[in-house]
């Protein structure tokens, strides 16, 4: 009765791994993809599987680095700052977090021009009316 | 070439996942942002075309993966 127990364990186990494999495929067949019209190339199945199969096991190698770093600093926690020092030996992974950045502090600027913008605005309506206050006074 | 923020991403839901899978604490937890990136797939992907366009191919088979898998695997 107990080995059948583990045995459904396993299975179900088992299945998970397959679905977040094959979810893994999917989105690697659709990068595979963006790629491949990008340059105007073709991808035999075999290659995407291929890659698939890379980018699983460097999940793994990620976990373990990230868990690890975050303990190193005591923390059960992971953050930013581990995923920033994983990404150090990884150019890709620095490249998009550093684009990512850009995006981030671009649209911040926006956001402060149209404030600074909104500002000045209201302020010169409020100068004007003032100005016209004074000078009425003046008189 | 195209910018790494332009290609389809990991959902994130799928990352935390995968990544949890591996974590051999249980309590271990996190909010994994940047780790949606194409990274190593991008890379592995444009590197075997590359490949492919220095063999004159118009296909990408596993041996051009294969070729650049060792390099890869080192920068990252």
């Amino acid at each position: 009765m107990m080995e059948e127990e583990e045995w459904s364990e396993e299975q179900q186990r088992f299945s998970y791994l397959q679905r977040l494999k094959a979810a893994v495929h999917y989105t690697v067949g659709c990068l595979c993809e963006e790629v491949a019209s990008d340059k105007d190339m073709q991808f035999s199945k075999q290659t995407i599987a291929a890659i698939s199969e890379v980018t699983f096991g460097q999940c793994e190698n990620f976990a373990k680095d990230l868990e690890m770093f975050a303990r190193h600093a005591k923390r059960s926690t992971i953050n930013t700052e581990d995923v920033k020092l994983l990404a150090r030996r990884s150019h890709s992974l620095l490249k998009y977090i550093t684009e990512k950045n850009e995006d981030i502090a671009q649209l911040n600027l926006e956001k402060k021009a149209k404030k600074k913008k909104k500002l000045e605005d209201e302020n010169r309506n409020s100068v004007e009316s003032a100005e016209a206050g004074v000078e009425e006074s003046e008189n | 070439g195209k910018r790494l923020t332009d290609m389809p991403s990991v959902p994130q839901e799928l990352v935390s996942k995968l990544l949890h899978l591996h974590f051999k604490d249980k309590k271990t937890k996190g909010v994994f942002l940047y780790l949606s990136s194409p990274g190593i797939t991008a890379e592995a992907a444009i590197r075997s075309v590359r490949q492919a366009q220095a063999e004159g191919l118009a296909h990408v088979d596993v041996e051009q993966l294969e070729k650049v898998l060792p390099q890869l695997l080192l920068d990252f």
